[in-house]
């Protein structure tokens, strides 16, 4: 060979598939989804062997509430996506106000979650139903709460200046993480709120 | 390849890969320096090698408490009507050594093998996520702590290692804390387990020497990436079980109360959704030890590569549809009987080429018999057994006829024992010198050997026929008109040697240890990339970030010179790159392994420790008070970000 090769600049802030974390992250959902599976599956199977689901003196939950917490979950998403373009073309004050919308968001979705379940007469203790939808619910709003606290680091860093478009591989980890939150509440919110209506 | 072991020492030897590069030895000790002092040796390194030969020690102190446990039992059983242990206690002593030999030692042993071996095998200076694998090993450290602390103040585990629902998960059916026990340990192993699988896949995928595409990994390697992503897909089902047996115990669901809505054989889908793939969990890393232990011995590349590497993977995605065959006789309807009767089967088809594979290459290899060796057939002569016993059990009647019996106990401990203990001793024995830069002593090797063999063959191949008697599992006694006694007393004869024989090795480590034949750097001839340096390895591994151009690094011969177009020439040109001064290693393509990064490895840190302490509060706490759970998670929250805030200037600038 006449020509000499070339040489491959080694990146040392590598982004998106190039970077370790990027993968751990995916890997972690991937653990998170089998557990999200695991927990519909076991309401699907409770379902299939209880004559009446729910439970007799139960209503089918309403929606509306649910939906409209849904589209503001969805919104959160949206802003992360929104901060994450912001840092990618250098625009700090877009990744600051996307990041604290998207934990804005984050916080209203919790608090209706709260005036939802508040107004229920039966908890986990009642009876299966009860136990399916509470854990489900209890554990997908633990998620949030943890993309929320997680958001405030990413939040502080933004606020300190400390992220570029070449460095900013926290954003970029975490929005990974709360699109995950988001997605995976949706197939949830079709399991307890709209199956029980087809 | 020649006949004989070469000794040779390749660090010393310039190969022209090495030509125009020459790292600054002195900064990378400096930068690879493990902490000094005690209190910091103990709570804060990182590096690779020292979590993965704590993960191996640990394992193995398991392993012998969970032996300990079982010759326990064996000694109660050895005659009729003996009171050695009373029913309760037994109950918890099976509970837990089943937990600890399944949780507690075969995978933290194979991980612990795979976080030690793996960087070194595809030329890595470290894990991916060094952090994260002593993040893992002190959450095992502490789950383990929880479980004999349980069995010691009298609240052992009491409902089997599976803890079927709802024995374990109503107060009512166990009402002393031993299931609460198990659901913490278990919790926390789970987590454990999960990190470092976390761990080992993206360091497989993202840091393998320039040049060393899938295609090229050791089999090893591909076994360890397999059990990971089982790990992944699987073990999430068994925390979902503890969590679910946690909120029954502790806060009053339902989920396995069937008075109220609830399903007891939900449990057992969920259970053993994972719990058959632990099973290849634990025999997937086993025969990546295997391929790595035969080829070296008989001198010729493994016959079917690619095959058996499909296999595996076969192997992996199969056990995921046979988990029902460990209740066949709990009521399930005939389709379903015939589809998990019809997956079980066809697993015996990949172990099929495989085991194919390995006579083969053995058919055309040259023999070197060394005690690693001699235990690999001790591994193929007791696991084929087994194997026809698990072909016997997936045929329905006969598993309705046999069920929990002791025909059960033999079989498993066939497969688990010949399956993973066999090839464990293997790799332990092969991979020694470059652990501790000794020898072990041959001729104790084959005592150990010896007597494992003879006396699990003696322990349990008995069992079969007990079975059959109809003695069933998990009884502290039996009556002496049944007319068992002579054969348990056999099955006892048996326990006492295989006791023995982990005696003989335990001695034999500790003789070499300290006074053993000084180890060369390649004291088998091995094919892969740890031969190529220091026994123990250096700090920082490798001196010289290698590349591959081949399967057989260290017998292929070829050397890329940096001149031409592959990926290996390619990193070969980019590896002044890398830097000396901070703990740094290649990051390559998933597929090609095409140079394309520099990661940066972390220095030790107490940050790890910590979290993990903060994640024992939370499981460890909630088992007396549901607060812990919060300040935990606060705890853990605070830890999480010391872990990850840039605390270097280059990046606050």
């Amino acid at each position: 060979m006449s020509v000499r090769p070339y040489t491959p600049k080694l990146d040392p802030h590598p982004l998106g598939p190039k970077e370790v974390t990027w993968w751990g992250m995916l890997l972690l959902i991937t653990i998170e989804i089998v557990i999200f599976s695991g927990l519909i599956a076991s309401y699907f199977y409770l379902k299939l062997y209880n004559p009446e689901w729910p439970p007799a003196g139960i209503d089918k939950k309403q929606v509306l509430l649910p939906t409209i917490n849904t589209m503001i979950l969805i919104l959160s998403s949206v802003s992360i996506y929104f901060a994450d373009k912001g840092i990618k073309a250098g625009k700090q004050t877009q990744l600051k106000v996307g990041q604290a919308l998207a934990m804005l968001f984050g916080l209203v979705f919790l608090t209706l979650k709260v005036v939802e379940y508040s107004g229920y007469d039966y908890n986990w203790a009642t009876h299966a139903y009860g136990s399916i939808t509470w854990t489900m619910t209890g554990f997908h709003s633990a998620h949030v709460i943890s993309v929320f606290l997680k958001g405030m680091v990413v939040l502080a860093m933004a606020l300190r200046g400390m992220f570029t478009p070449e460095r900013h591989v926290a954003v970029e980890i975490n929005g990974l993480y709360w699109h995950f939150v988001v997605v995976i509440w949706l197939p949830l919110y079709f399991t307890m709120y709209i199956s029980p209506w087809l | 390849v020649s006949d004989q072991p070469s000794n040779r020492q390749l660090p010393e030897e310039i190969l022209p890969s090495h030509v125009g590069y020459t790292p600054d030895e002195e900064l990378l000790n400096q930068a690879w320096a493990p902490p000094k002092g005690l209190i910091p040796y103990i709570f804060t390194p990182v590096n690779h090698r020292i979590v993965g030969l704590r993960f191996i020690v640990t394992a193995f102190i398991f392993f012998v408490l969970g032996g300990i446990l079982a010759v326990i039992m064996r000694t109660q059983l050895a005659a009729p009507e003996l009171d050695v242990v009373s029913a309760e206690l037994f109950q918890q002593l099976f509970s837990v050594h089943g937990a600890t030999m399944m949780f507690f030692f075969a995978v933290p042993m194979f991980e612990g093998l795979g976080i030690y071996l793996v960087p070194l095998m595809i030329g890595a200076r470290d894990m991916a996520m060094p952090r994260l694998g002593a993040y893992g090993y002190w959450t095992y450290v502490i789950a383990g702590v929880t479980l004999y602390v349980g069995l010691l103040i009298g609240h052992g585990a009491d409902a089997g290692w599976f803890a079927h629902a709802p024995l374990s998960s109503s107060l009512e059916f166990t009402p002393k804390m031993g299931m609460d026990f198990w659901v913490t340990a278990i919790g926390l192993l789970e987590i454990s387990a999960l990190v470092a699988a976390v761990e080992l896949v993206v360091t497989i995928f993202k840091m393998r020497a320039p040049g060393m595409s899938l295609s090229r990994m050791p089999i090893f390697v591909w076994a360890i990436l397999i059990m990971s992503f089982m790990i992944i897909f699987a073990m999430p089902a068994v925390l979902l079980a503890t969590i679910t047996i946690g909120l029954d115990r502790l806060v009053g669901t339902h989920f396995f109360n069937v008075a109220l809505g609830g399903d007891s054989v939900l449990y057992k889908h969920i259970f053993w959704f994972f719990g058959h793939p632990e099973v290849y969990i634990i025999f997937t890393p086993a025969l990546g030890v295997v391929a790595a232990v035969l080829v070296t011995f008989v001198r010729r590349p493994l016959v079917a590569y690619s095959l058996v590497a499909l296999s595996l993977v076969a192997m992996g995605i199969l056990s995921f549809g046979v988990w029902v065959h460990h209740f066949f006789a709990v009521g399930i309807p005939p389709i379903g009987l015939s589809f998990f009767a019809a997956a079980s089967m066809m697993v015996s088809i990949p172990s099929g080429i495989q085991i194919f594979a390995f006579i083969a290459t053995v058919w055309q290899g040259k023999l070197v018999l060394k005690s690693p060796f001699v235990f690999l057939i001790g591994f193929v002569f007791t696991f084929v057994l087994g194997g026809v016993t698990g072909v016997m059990l997936a045929v329905v009647p006969f598993n309705w006829q046999v069920h929990d019996s002791y025909f059960v106990v033999a079989h498993l401990h066939y497969v688990l024992i010949g399956g993973a203990v066999f090839p464990m001793f293997a790799g332990l024995i092969y991979w020694f010198p470059k652990f501790t830069g000794r020898m072990l002593d041959e001729r104790l090797n084959l005592w150990a050997f010896w007597l494992l063999l003879i006396g699990f063959h003696v322990a349990f191949f008995i069992q079969h026929l007990l079975g059959f008697m109809g003695m069933s599992r998990r009884v502290y006694t039996y009556s002496a008109d049944l007319g068992w006694g002579s054969y348990n007393l056999v099955s006892t004869v048996g326990a006492y040697l295989i006791a023995l024989g982990v005696l003989v090795f335990i001695a034999n480590v500790v003789k070499s240890f300290v006074q053993g034949e000084k180890a060369p750097d390649d004291p088998w001839g091995g094919p892969s990339l740890e031969w190529s340096i220091a026994s123990p390895p250096p700090q920082y591994n490798f001196l010289y970030l290698p590349v591959v151009s081949g399967r057989h690094p260290l017998w292929d011969g070829i050397e890329p010179d940096g001149e031409g177009d592959t990926a290996a020439d390619r990193g070969i040109r980019a590896r002044p790159q890398v830097r000396d001064d901070v703990r740094e290693s290649f990051g390559t393509s998933l597929m090609d392994a095409e140079p394309e990064s520099r990661v940066n490895l972390v220095a030790p840190t107490y940050w790890p420790f910590l979290a993990a302490v903060a994640t024992g509060v939370i499981f460890v706490g909630a088992m007396f008070t549901l607060w812990a759970v919060p300040v935990g998670a606060l705890l853990f929250y605070f830890t999480l970000i010391g872990w990850h805030w840039p605390f270097s200037k280059e990046l606050a600038s």
